[in-house]
């Protein structure tokens, strides 16, 4: 009698992974938008890699409010503006980076 | 009509909370060191796209019933107003002629006299209305950012 168990029919299955996630702290003037700020977020900051800053700035318009599209929305890591057509990768932001969010609300 | 310093202070005490949030992540300065009642005042330090730093002060005398006069001071606050102290993009009278500025107002000798001060938190056109401490700051800190050179 033989006990070993034969395994030459399981062979590895595709197992494709998600993409991994960037999770990005947001400071707005309406405040920080994390994975617990706002309480009541609908949703939150964890992004691919792939993801490209317009699709952020989008999102953190939608959490805080700023629904109004004739001001200017800006996207910046410390004095560094962040181009809206380029991905999180693309500056290499790492998880728990901080960013801000400034808003412009008219001519000065 | 006005309101008590103390109510002021109360006021921008509880807001500076959330400009000194914005002002931390953003690289920017705030200074509210001599805030108090007889002096309902603070300075945020801005860089603009030069990273040439320019100083912007907030005088909140009967805030938030009407808005505070902002003006672009020198690093020692001896001088206020001049061009030169100014980025280019504003207002070349010089002012920030923005609702949230007192000095915008033709009553304070500013050039809008279709404007009432009591309405200073109302949007310009379709933009966010700026009824915040933070979010003046973060308008200023955008228009600064984005400039190069001073107005004069």
């Amino acid at each position: 009698m033989n006990d070993s168990t034969d395994n030459s029919s399981i062979r590895t299955e595709e197992h494709p992974h998600p993409p991994r996630l960037l999770y990005i702290r947001i400071q707005t003037p309406r405040g920080l938008w994390s994975l617990d700020e706002p309480k009541d977020a609908s949703k939150r900051p964890e992004y691919p890699p792939s993801t490209k800053i317009e699709q952020v700035i989008i999102d953190v318009r939608s959490v805080f409010g700023f629904v109004e599209q004739d001001s200017k929305y800006t996207l910046l890591r410390g004095g560094e503006i962040l181009d809206p057509g380029r991905t999180l990768a693309s500056y290499q932001i790492k998880d728990g980076t901080l960013l801000v969010l400034s808003v412009q609300g008219g001519n000065a | 009509m006005s309101i008590a310093a103390e109510t002021s202070l109360a006021v921008i005490r509880g807001e500076l909370e959330a400009v000194a949030a914005y002002v931390s992540a953003s690289g920017l300065e705030l200074d509210c060191a001599g805030l108090c009642s007889e002096n309902l005042r603070f300075v945020v330090k801005f860089l603009n796209a030069g990273d040439v730093a320019f100083h912007v002060e907030f005088e909140c005398v009967d805030y938030p019933l009407y808005p505070p006069v902002v003006e672009f001071v020198n690093a020692g606050r001896t001088q206020r107003g001049l061009r030169n102290l100014y980025p280019q993009g504003f207002h070349t009278s010089p002012c920030i002629c923005m609702r949230y500025n007192r000095k915008a107002y033709a009553e304070r000798g500013g050039p809008h006299g279709d404007w009432r001060l009591l309405d200073w938190r109302l949007p310009s056109g379709n933009g966010v209305g700026i009824d915040s401490l933070a979010l003046m700051v973060s308008d200023l800190h955008s228009k600064i950012r984005h400039s190069n050179g001073t107005m004069a």
